[in-house]
């Protein structure tokens, strides 16, 4: 038997078994993929998805869902160009503007067409495609990060033209046309209307969502596995040595950004259509930034993995916005950190005793001096809240409150920078205390007090972390790169 | 008829003359290796041939048609593939796919077909499948079965260089162009390698054209050995000549002062 | 054609002081990529944070200090600020990530760019603070060329520019650490071995790049006077251009570039329509690199077998 061994590298031999112990959630994923078809797996998704109305009847979490699989399917679109074919595009909303503007020409009275949805989507898919050809070009010319800002240029003139073309003077018109609507945007668009039923409800565009997310899925699983898919791969891998194993480099390059062009553009047009209007801050920096988050979270390429970074990065900020919910997933979140971040595991239950003393003894010295005129916190009605309000101290003043927020803020982020470069355990330890109660004190005072900007700063913590501890993604396999 | 055929071929770049005026014919059937010192310009052949570089005069013909402008994958369509002295895998994908994209040319299966699976495109892709696995398979034990699904950067270097072969040979090529496929490989596995090739010559009936600095190797095989040194041809003819020829000798060890005083 | 020549000095003034803020952006993006092959979509944000440093110094001081000192103080808490905070930045965002897949930096980036518009917000809102320039340079004071004036805010931001340029210039020329960050630029691995100090440069770069950003935010305050935690981003991106413009990694092609580009978009916005003012930038982009895809002053970069 020791013959079949015979260049046998025991490193390669034990290859599979160190992945999967490095990463064991992706081996979970891995294990449970393989057990049943991709087919049969996306049916046991959209049943299981199609469920989640039966279950609430609260609109803003089907809306939520909703959003999860539509940017989900945008992000798909996405993983063809960047992940797949390695063509870092930057403009790539820009082609969910064009869906999305194509659907408000072809669906409302801003130009007076109403056609039937079915032909419209069609009719957006094949033009963002087209965009998407006519963009692909200078990425024949232009190498890596030319490309990138050539395209993130793009996006930007995109949105700009959406903004500003309100009044272009066209020969033969006597007065300036206004072409997109400008700010204001175009409203009133046609719900989306297929054999004779309209979707109405939040519900309805649930449903298209997931059948749109479902086809996507499937669509991108079977062009990957294939060819085409091979193709884009070994063009993102070398693109030389691809051309010189007989593939045309350029053509599949135009057509990688072409697909991802027609996916986004179809995702456009749902979305103009769900949302009965569009404007042009919809395709903002913040839609691309939250999208590449959303394939890199999850592993570049993956399929699941789409799933799983939409579903944190749309659905997280989201559920966020409920004041006391975010206080406990806050905290639960810190305590599950410590726990994975602090070794020994011991450490971690005598440090948040340690904080809690801490916080008495502060309390009890800056009460003991009554002018500077600190208080605890005010109750705000939830038990667990209040009692970590009532250990807090923190000025009377509510605008003197906010300024102590955003001074310990500050200080925070020295101190949570400086201890990550602590070695010693114990001065670790004893720098962790204050650092703590400071987070504590931040999240009360200020943090929770401005959702909107706390989930934005989350995102940006999210992404630097997760770069850091998993560049893979959490799903995404490992990657060699040789520059 | 020489299957590939360089007539007066000159390449510059800037003022270096990289290769100059070189004519050299591989015959079908044929084993032939380009050996000179680094430099002389040997990889730039195959960079000529490949379409890679174009020829700043002088033509290039294969099976008696001109191949000077195609590009590098129409250059492969029409059968010509090679191997890089640098390795470039797709390191990322797995063995077997690696393989299967090289068959990239010589599949059909349009968006249709690929998005609906029709009949046709699984017919299409179990056949590239086994095709691809017929290739690994050539490599005897070193590369079959279970390594298949791993990705190529798992690899060893020498098993690396001989999944560069495999893909380059599923392009199905007439004119295999071999940059040193035994570099960095044990004497063992040179030995291999050196069978291999005579292995790919008697039983798929390949030409090829072969670079190589181990002269096991080289003496092991070719039918007929070129000389190349500052992009000159300076000797042709079979190994035991060309590698005693005094003006070979002379390029690889330098210009000896005493001898030419005498 | 009249109109064109007649405000010729004027356009080609602003273009320049608009082009310095440029240069100045445009060169830590350059220097950063040059060393690090990283596009450091943070550098921005730096440049912002650089703009506020610069408007709480002068809040402090304006009442108590002469204007030339405060100016002065300025910029030098706004660049020793930048500057250590781009070291910052680089230690914990992108150092941990150097041997990680190039996407992996980048996306690194977003987060840290993201992290610090939103850091300043929840600090200072949202809200525009305004420069008050006039209490520091008299807006009566200034030069006539032509039919154009050169106001002496004008004149500082460009002659500080270009002097900083110059300092950065000797810097990378003439000094151990400048031919060392040169040497890192053209091969990492091969300088390591030469025995120079590949972290050491990396931190140089940074902290020179993000103070030259820091001082293009006070510049900017000083000649633009509005400033708020979201200007980092389309600045940025038009220092980034910039830099690619004159070719990305090469020092005097990000001053060229960042002047070229400046005295573009002030043309387009008189000439043109100011609304189309940020696509200008990038169709001189898209136009110069269709014609040179290694920008004005960049080398091609040949593809070895």
């Amino acid at each position: 038997m020791s013959q079949d061994k015979i260049g046998t590298d025991q490193w390669v031999e034990q290859y599979q078994g160190r992945v999967n112990r490095r990463n064991r959630v992706a081996l979970l994923v891995d294990r449970a993929s393989k057990r049943l078809p991709v087919w049969a797996w996306l049916i046991i998704l959209a049943l299981v998805a199609a469920t989640l109305p039966l279950l609430t009847s609260n609109d803003l979490v089907i809306r939520i869902a909703g959003n999860v699989a539509l940017l989900g399917a945008l992000a798909l679109g996405l993983n063809v160009v960047v992940g797949y074919a390695g063509l870092l595009d930057l403009g790539f909303v820009a082609f969910y503007g064009i869906g999305a503007y194509a659907y408000a020409y072809l669906s409302s009275n801003f130009i007076g067409i109403h056609l039937p949805t079915g032909i419209t989507l069609i009719a957006i898919t094949v033009i963002s495609g087209l965009f998407g050809l006519l963009l692909g070009l200078p990425s024949l010319r232009l190498l890596g990060d030319y490309l990138a800002i050539v395209t993130l240029g793009f996006g930007l003139i995109f949105q700009q033209l959406m903004t500003s073309m309100t009044r272009v003077s066209i020969p033969g018109q006597p007065s300036p046309v206004n072409l997109t609507g400008g700010p204001n945007g175009i409203l009133n668009l046609d719900p989306i209307r297929i054999f004779g039923w309209t979707a109405s409800s939040v519900t309805d565009y649930y449903y298209i969502m997931l059948v749109l997310l479902v086809v996507m899925m499937l669509v991108i699983y079977h062009l990957y596995k294939s060819r085409l898919g091979r193709a884009w791969s070994a063009l993102r891998e070398d693109e030389l040595a691809a051309e010189a194993m007989g593939m045309p480099t350029r053509r599949l390059k135009v057509q990688a950004f072409a697909t991802g062009a027609a996916i986004a553009g179809l995702c456009g047009g749902l979305f103009a259509a769900w949302q009965g209007s569009v404007f042009p801050s919809n395709f903002d920096t913040n839609l691309l930034i939250n999208l590449y988050a959303i394939i890199v979270l999850g592993g570049l390429g993956s399929l699941p993995g789409v799933l799983i970074g939409s579903l944190v990065i749309v659905a997280v900020p989201d559920v966020l916005r409920n004041a006391d919910l975010a206080g406990k997933l806050f905290y639960l979140g810190a305590i599950v950190t410590l726990f994975g971040a602090l070794k020994p595991r011991w450490q971690t239950p005598l440090l948040l005793i340690a904080v809690a003393v801490f916080g008495l003894i502060v309390k009890f010295i800056i009460l003991a001096i009554p002018s500077l005129g600190w208080a605890p916190l005010p109750p705000v009605g939830s038990a667990y809240l209040d009692v970590i309000h009532s250990w807090l101290v923190a000025p009377a003043n509510p605008v003197l409150t906010g300024n102590a927020g955003n001074i310990g803020f500050a200080a925070l982020l020295i101190l949570g920078l400086g201890v990550t470069r602590i070695k010693n355990t114990w001065a670790r330890f004893v720098v962790l205390i204050p650092t703590l109660y400071l987070l504590v004190f931040v999240w009360e005072t200020r943090l929770s007090q401005e959702a909107s900007v706390t989930r934005l700063l989350f995102i940006g913590v999210l992404l630097i972390v997760l770069m850091i501890y998993r560049p893979n993604g959490l799903l995404g396999q490992k990657r060699v790169e040789i520059v | 008829m020489p299957l590939i055929e360089l007539q007066d071929v000159t390449k510059r770049f800037g003022g270096l003359q990289v290769v100059n005026h070189l004519s050299l014919g591989v015959e079908p059937g044929e084993i032939v290796s380009l050996i000179g010192p680094n430099g002389a310009g040997k990889t730039t052949v195959l960079n000529l041939i490949t379409g890679l570089y174009r020829p700043d005069s002088g033509d290039i013909r294969f099976d008696g048609r001109s191949i000077v402008g195609l590009s590098m994958h129409d250059v492969t369509r029409i059968g010509i593939a090679r191997t890089f002295q640098s390795l470039r895998l797709f390191l990322n994908m797995t063995v077997l796919e690696n393989v299967m994209s090289a068959a990239f040319l010589r599949t059909h299966a349009n968006w249709f077909d690929i998005i609906v699976r029709t009949p046709r495109f699984r017919r299409e892709e179990a056949q590239i499948r086994q095709l691809a696995e017929a290739k690994l398979a050539f490599f005897g034990e070193r590369l079959v079965g279970y390594r298949h699904d791993q990705p190529a950067y798992s690899l060893s270097y020498a098993n690396r260089r001989r999944l560069e072969i495999a893909r380059a040979m599923m392009t199905e090529p007439k004119l295999l162009l071999l940059d040193e496929p035994a570099a960095g490989m044990n004497p063992n596995e040179t030995g291999e390698v050196t069978e291999l090739i005579g292995k790919l010559r008697d039983e798929l009936k390949l030409t090829i054209i072969l670079i190589e600095h181990d002269m096991s190797v080289v003496g092991g095989i070719s039918d007929r050995v070129i000389a190349l040194d500052h992009g000159e041809k300076i000797a042709e003819g079979t190994f035991d000549a060309v590698a005693t020829d005094p003006l070979v000798v002379e390029a690889y060890l330098g210009h000896d002062e005493r001898h030419n005083r005498k | 054609m009249a109109i064109f020549f007649a405000t010729l000095p004027q356009q080609v003034i602003n273009g320049l002081t608009l082009g310095a803020v440029y240069a100045l952006i445009a060169l830590g993006y350059s220097m950063v990529y040059g060393v690090l092959r990283l596009l450091n979509f943070a550098h921005g944000d730096v440049y912002m944070v650089g703009a506020f440093i610069g408007y709480f110094v002068m809040q402090a001081l304006i009442p108590t200090s002469v204007p030339v000192i405060v100016i002065a103080l300025m910029l030098i808490a706004a660049m020793a600020g930048c500057g250590f905070l781009g070291v910052v930045i680089e230690q914990f965002a992108y150092r941990p990530l150097r041997n990680a897949p190039r996407i992996a930096p980048l996306i690194s980036a977003l987060g840290v760019s993201f992290f610090i518009e939103n850091a300043v917000q929840l600090m200072l809102t949202a809200q525009y603070r305004t420069y008050q320039t006039e209490k520091l340079i008299p807006p009566s004071l200034g030069i006539s060329i032509g039919n154009g004036r050169l106001s002496a805010t004008r004149a500082l931001v460009i002659i500080s520019a270009v002097v900083l340029m110059i300092i950065l210039q000797y810097l990378v020329r003439n000094t151990r650490l400048g031919k060392a960050m040169r040497a890192v630029a053209i091969d990492r691995e091969a300088a390591a071995m030469m025995g120079v100090n590949v972290d050491q440069v990396i931190v140089f770069t940074f902290f020179v790049g993000s103070a030259l950003a820091g001082a293009g935010g006070v510049l900017t305050g000083l000649v633009f006077t509005n400033i708020w935690n979201l200007m980092g981003f389309t600045a940025g991106l038009k220092g980034f251009t910039a830099a690619v413009l004159g070719g990305i990694g090469n020092i005097p092609g990000a001053m060229l570039g960042g002047f070229v580009l400046g005295i573009a978009e002030t043309f387009a916005v008189t000439f043109i329509s100011s609304t189309y003012k940020d696509a200008v930038a990038f169709v001189v982009l898209v136009l110069v690199l269709l014609i040179r895809p290694q920008g004005l002053l960049g080398t091609r970069i040949t593809q070895k077998v």
